[in-house]
Parts: C-alpha cells; structure tokens; sequence
C-alpha cells in the first residue's frame, strides 16, 4: 500500500505541476462566466452598429418602417413584442427576465442613412442598384455617422414602385447585402411591412385592427402540475426543470472529467515507457502496484480538479446571489428563485454530489484502466491513438443518449443503458433526480463494481506484460494469451 | 563460507521458440564487483532483468540476497537500467529522492542523500535543474545516483558507461570503487572490456544465453596462450625452429603474433631476433588482455549475433 501511495502521490504532484492541470481547472470557470457574460457584452457592444439605406418608391412604407425600427429601439431586442408578451404572462419567472432585459438597453444596432452623396433616390431600382454596389461591397464608405468613423453600407432596402399597390410577387421588397446570415434586420423590415399589411387588409374589411390585435395576443393560460410533489406545492417551477435537466450537465461534466484524467493517464505511461523509467520502477514496485498507484495518483487529480469546478460552479452562483442581494431580496419576498439560488438548493436537497463523486470513481476505474493498459501497449502516443479510436467510438454513445434520457428517465432506452457497465455511471447520473427504481440503483451499481473487478484484473495481466514490450502493440489473440497465462 | 549476495541455478528463459538464457548458472560473492559480460545479444539484460525479479525465468531457481524474489528484497538493491530515461519534468535532487523513497526511504532522509550525492559527485549546481535540461550524461549520473541513494547491498548496473565521456566514465568507477570500500556488492555489464579490466573482482561471459567463462580476470587471462607481438621488414621465419614458440602468424604490414609455451620467458624470443639478425622496429611482451580473450571466446558467436 505504501508504494502504491508513493508512485500516486508522485504522480499527484507531477500533474499538479503542468501547465494542463491548472488550465483543466480555471477552463471550467471560465468557460461559466463566458457563457453568462459572452452574450450580454454581445448584446451590448459585440456586433457593430450596421448602417443601411431604405429607398421607398412606392411612397407608403417609409414612415411605418421608420416608426418600426424606432419603437424596436435597438432593433435587436424588439423591446414593444416583449412588452407585450410580459402583459399577457402569467410566469413569474418569465416576467422578471423579460424586465431585466429590457432594462439592459443596448446600443443601437440599426441606423438608417441617407443615399450616398450622388445617388437620387428617383432613379430606377436597376440604375439605383447599379449605384449602390461599391457601397455595398465595401468598395466605398458612406460618411462618418456617430457610430463609426468610417461606416460600410451593410444593407439596402429597395420598396419598389408597385409595392403594395397590387402586392403581387412580381414586386418584391428588394434587400440587398453581402451579409446573408445576418437577417436580423431583413427580417424586422418584413415584419412591419407585414403588420402594415395586415392592418390595411383589415381596414379595407371595415374591421378594427386594435380589436383584432388584442384577439390576435390572447394566449390560453397553462400551469404545470406535478402529482409527485407535496401537497399545496405541486406547481412545476424552476427549480423543478433544473432538477430534471441539471443532471444532464452533471453526465456532461462526467464524460469530461473521466476522459481528461484517463488521458493523462495514458500520457504518463507512454512516458515511462518510451523513456525507459518503467524497468527502473519494475525493479522498485510490482507491476500491480505501480498500475494502482497510477490509478490513484490520477484519480486524486481528477478529484482535485472536480473540487475546484464544483467550487466555482457553488462560488459563481453564491456570488451571483451576493451581487444581485436587492433583486433577489425582493425575488424572494415575493416568491421568486434565481436560477443560482435554485441550482444552490437543488445542490443542497439532492443526491447529486455524492452521486457525481460515486461514478466519477467507479467510472474512472473502468475507464482509466482500459486507457492505463492501451499506454502500456504503446511505445508512442501515436499508436495509442490509433487502437483508441475504436474505443472513443463506444464512448460517445453516452453522449448521444443524453437529450432522451431526461425525457424518459425510466423508460426503455435508459433502462438498458444502465445496465451496461461502461455507460452506466453516465445514464444513472442522468436518471438519479427521476427517483429510478432501488433495484436500478443498487443494481447497476453492484454490476459496475463487478466490471471494475474484472477490468483492474484483467488490465493488470495484461499490463504486467505490455508494460516491458517494445516494438509493434501485439495482437488481440495474444491479449487473451497474456490474460489467460499465469 | 558466507553466502553469496546472489546465486543462479541452472536458469533458462525463453521468449517464445527463442531461448535468450540457456542453463545459466552463477554465483557472486559478496562485497565484490562483479562483471557480466558478453556480446550484443548475449542474454545479459534479459538475465539481469530475471535477477530483479522483473521477468520470470522459465526454469531454474535463484537467490538474491538470501531471498527467493528481488522484490522481496528491494530495498536493498540498487538498479540502473541499460536504457536510461528519468521523468523530464522532475528536478535532478526529486528524481533521486522519489527513488530513495521507492526504496523505503523516509522522505526527509532521501532528500537529504539526494543533496549528499549530488554535491559529492558534482552535480550540486544542477540539483534544481529539471531533468530534461541536463545533458545525456549528467542525466545518466542523475540516474546512477538515483540507483544507490538508499544504500543498497547489491548494486546491479546495465551498461553503466555507455554514453558517458571518459571523464565521467571515471567518476563512475569511482563510484563503483567507493562501493565496493563500503562492502557493497556490484554487478555490473559490460562490453567495455578496459572498465571489466580495471574494476572487476570476478566476471562471467556469456554469450547466447550460454556461459562461457567464470572467474577472476587473471583466470581469464590465462585462458590464452602467452604470446609476443613483433614488428619487422625481415622475414622471422628462422623463429619458427626456436623452442618454446608454438607458432607464427602474421598479422599483415610486417606485424607478426608469436604464442609461446607455457614458461618460456618472452625475452628469449627477442635474444633469438638478435642472434639471427631480425630487425625489430617494435616488440610486445605485455600479458594477453581481457579484449583478446573475450574475442577469442565469443568472436564467432558475436559475429553470428550481429548478422542474425
């Protein structure tokens, strides 16, 4: 035990000092608050104002576009549609983000230029277009606008003569711009135009379009109900969906955590093999104990680097909470859970963590074992890659089960999947918030002890031999032989 | 008697149809240095490797230390493999202390022989240098160092000197002497004959898997005929008829070779060159070295090794 220790710890301290230890443990924090800060500075300040030009030579559209764009404010968020979607809500929740993103007013994203100096607007849409290209290619600039210093025109809007008037296919808005991904603005444009449509449909009919708007809105109210839970209580909140999908995140986080450390793994004995170290430690520690002690010292690095991501994600959301102290004050005096302070409780009330730590271990054994024999085989990380391509295969079939297993926690799919000992940490993770079946658990649990069992056997004969071979990685038939052989 | 510090029985070990050890017997006393020599090929590692307990013979029994398993007895014995490699992150002083420690070494205690060794070798300066930036040779002393850290009774070595420039050959021997004043056994490899000349107490060599010799080096040196190296223009074959020369042979550009009788005295051939006036430009009396006996012992089968 004592050599097992010291091979572990040393490992433990040798992976603690490589760059791709800390980067394994800040990359998960970072990549939380870029993907909670990312889209907000997007909103704010990531994509620049684009400039465009609106030619309307029907005469009847300008104005209501105008007015449109204006009441969309930045175009981006069309602050009017959600104003009127919080009308007509009755989820709290939804309420307080539509409020909150309102509140973060972003800068403009649209702003309507003049014709570049030269164009007249009557010419032909053709002439016009003809015009209009070096603009629009990026050929020439339009003059400076108080958004940028040196503005491209990014789109141009041609309402033709006949717009409107026959509204016949055969003259269409004309959008034009080299940025077809972006429609945002194609698709606001449309939209208003649409709506003005449809009022003048209505007036013509002698029908009022304030009246038709407000039927238009009405939505049939729904709420969730969920027999399982007490009795007062059973309304699905927040809380209820994080429970059902958080552990998705959790088999996610999982599958990292098990692959990141299993390759380092296998790093670490391709190293001691190809440098040659391994006959000096075989002359220290039997090959069981050097094989456990690597396990360990791996493990305990893979836990190290769990603790710190469990930390941050706890510390992000308890930070979060501290941050927004009046909001969420308020939040809750009024009944309402940010989604930290549900993720915190959820946290708190659930088996998750010890479930996470339960699997983390019994996978890794099964898994890391596998990776530690494929190095041992190997002289180069080349020829390791080639025989774990296969197995990279069988292993991301976790993956693709995940989006069905929450929706079916105990079904069929999940059931079978459980059972097999090498995705049974991922689809038990991800079924443990549904309350499977006792048997399930303890089950699965018992036959992926047994696979460990197995797995650390039969590894370590075949480690003991692989460990001192050099030249090509041997065949399967001679696998069997070496597990077979005393 | 005292019991030897290691013992081999009749050990064979074969690798498939291949037989790398045939019927190896041996038996190293204690406090000696001991060489094992033999040509590439020979068996050396793979029997050094069976004496470490890191292969199985096949068949036959060794002792180690009074012990059945190397294992067993690991802490006492320290290993320094033919291919050398050390972890490339770790410092030099860590290296050898994790090694210390793989040998029972308290933590304190093997970094502070770590330090002892280093400094006593020279290598002080480079006690915080991780190993990748040490040169091959200062690596190999990180290493060889890293192999006696814990004090250990036996001392096995796989071609401690390859690689090493001759003066840090002679830090090894030094290394390997200050053992041996220390009581400590070495068994060490080589086909480095002067190291074997120089350093070893006893020798064996092997050569496909088999033994061929076992004994001191004076054995081994008696082992072939007394002979004289001339160097003439003139034709030395009136020696032919002197008594005591068994024979002689050319050796081509005016180089001859004479093997004398046991007991003749060498400076009877040089008078003989005088008597007949044969002109010598040089002449050899010196014993016959460990270099010819191991080519005379193991030539062809070094040959047949190499073109297999």
């Amino acid at each position: 035990m004592k050599y097992i220790w010291l091979v572990g710890w040393r490992e433990l301290a040798e992976n603690a000092r490589t760059k791709g230890f800390w980067i394994g443990i800040l990359l998960f924090p970072v990549i939380i608050t870029i993907s909670v800060a990312v889209p907000v500075l997007l909103a704010t300040k990531g994509v620049p104002t684009r400039h465009y030009v609106l030619i309307d030579q029907s005469g009847q559209f300008a104005p209501t576009i105008r007015a449109g764009m204006a009441r969309n404010g930045s175009g981006r968020i069309d602050n009017a549609r959600l104003e009127e979607i919080r009308r007509h809500t009755d989820d709290p929740v939804l309420a307080q983000v539509i409020t909150n993103a309102a509140a973060a007013a972003p800068k403009a994203a649209w702003l309507e230029v003049p014709l570049p100096p030269g164009i007249s607007s009557n010419l032909s849409p053709t002439a016009l277009e003809a015009e209009l290209r070096p603009w629009l290619r990026g050929d020439r600039f339009l003059p400076p606008s108080q958004a940028s210093p040196k503005p491209k025109l990014f789109a141009a809007v041609i309402i033709p003569d006949h717009f409107g008037s026959t509204n016949s296919p055969a003259h269409p808005i004309r959008y034009w711009s080299v940025n077809q991904a972006d429609t945002d603005l194609r698709d606001a444009i449309r939209r208003i135009v649409e709506e003005e449509l449809h009022q003048r449909a209505y007036r013509s009919l002698g029908l009022d379009p304030d009246v038709l708007s407000r039927i238009a809105n009405e939505r049939a109210p729904l709420i969730d109900l969920n027999p399982s839970k007490a009795e007062g209580e059973e309304r699905v909140g927040m809380a209820d969906r994080l429970r059902q999908w958080l552990p998705s995140g959790f088999v996610y986080l999982l599958w990292i955590a098990i692959f990141m450390v299993s390759q380092m793994l296998l790093n670490s004995v391709i190293e001691e093999k190809s440098n040659r170290i391994i006959e000096v430690l075989l002359s220290s520690v039997t090959p069981s104990e050097l094989m456990l002690g690597k396990l360990l010292g791996v493990m305990l690095t893979g836990a190290v680097i769990m603790v710190a991501w469990f930390a941050s994600l706890i510390g992000v959301a308890f930070l979060q909470i501290v941050f927004s102290g009046a909001a969420s004050a308020g939040a809750a005096a009024s009944g309402l859970h940010s989604i930290p302070a549900d993720i915190l409780g959820l946290l708190r009330s659930t088996w998750l963590l010890p479930a996470f730590a339960v699997y983390f271990v019994l996978g890794y054994i099964a898994y890391a074992t596998i990776f530690l024999t494929i190095g041992s085989l190997c002289n180069t990380l080349k020829d390791a890659q080639n025989l774990m391509g296969p197995i990279m295969l069988v292993l991301m079939v976790p993956l693709f089960l995940m989006p069905f297993i929450p929706r079916d926690p105990n079904g069929p799919i999940a059931q079978i999947a459980s059972w097999i000992p090498l995705y049974t940490p991922f689809v038990m993770m991800n079924r443990i918030a549904a309350s499977p079946p006792v048997f399930d658990v303890v089950g699965t649990g018992v036959v992926l002890v047994g696979f460990d069992v197995l797995v650390l056997w039969g590894c370590g004969r075949v480690f003991r031999t692989a460990i001192l071979r050099t030249g090509q990685p041997p065949r399967i038939i001679e696998l069997l032989r070496w597990i077979r052989d005393r | 008697m005292p019991e030897p510090a290691l013992e081999l029985r009749d050990v064979s070990k074969y690798y498939g149809d291949f037989c790398a050890v045939n019927h190896l017997s041996l038996s190293v006393p204690a406090g000696c240095i001991y060489g094992f020599l033999g040509p590439n090929g020979a068996g050396k590692t793979t029997t050094l490797r069976m004496i470490l307990d890191i292969l199985r013979p096949t068949s036959g029994s060794l002792r180690i230390l009074g012990a059945d398993s190397a294992l067993s007895v690991r802490s006492r014995i320290g290993y320094l493999p033919e291919e050398k490699g050390l972890y490339k992150k770790m410092k030099a002083w860590s290296i050898i202390a994790y090694f210390a420690g793989l040998k029972g070494l308290p933590r304190a205690t093997a970094k502070r022989r770590a330090f002892e060794l280093l400094e006593r070798y020279g290598l002080r300066d480079f006690a915080e240098t991780p190993t990748e930036a040490l040169s091959k040779g200062m690596g190999q002393k990180v290493q060889v160092l890293a192999s006696i850290a814990h004090d250990p009774e036996l001392v096995v070595f796989d071609e401690p000197f390859s690689g090493l420039d001759p003066v840090n050959q002679g830090v090894l021997e030094e290394i390997v002497t200050d053992l041996r004043a220390r009581g400590r056994t070495v068994l060490f490899s080589t086909h480095v004959m002067q190291h074997a000349e120089r350093l070893c107490d006893r020798l064996v060599i092997i050569a496909r898997g088999t033994r061929l010799f076992d004994g001191t080096v004076a054995e081994a040196r008696r082992l072939l005929p007394h002979a004289v190296r001339l160097e003439t223009d003139d034709d030395p074959a009136p020696l032919r008829s002197l008594a005591g020369i068994r024979s002689l042979s050319s050796e081509g550009g005016g180089r001859w070779r004479a093997e004398l009788d046991e007991g003749t005295d060498p400076q009877s051939v040089l008078r003989a060159c005088f008597d007949r006036s044969i002109r010598l430009k040089s002449f050899d009396a010196s014993e016959p070295n460990l270099h010819d006996v191991f080519l005379k012992l193991v030539g062809p089968a070094a040959r047949e090794a190499t073109l297999r």
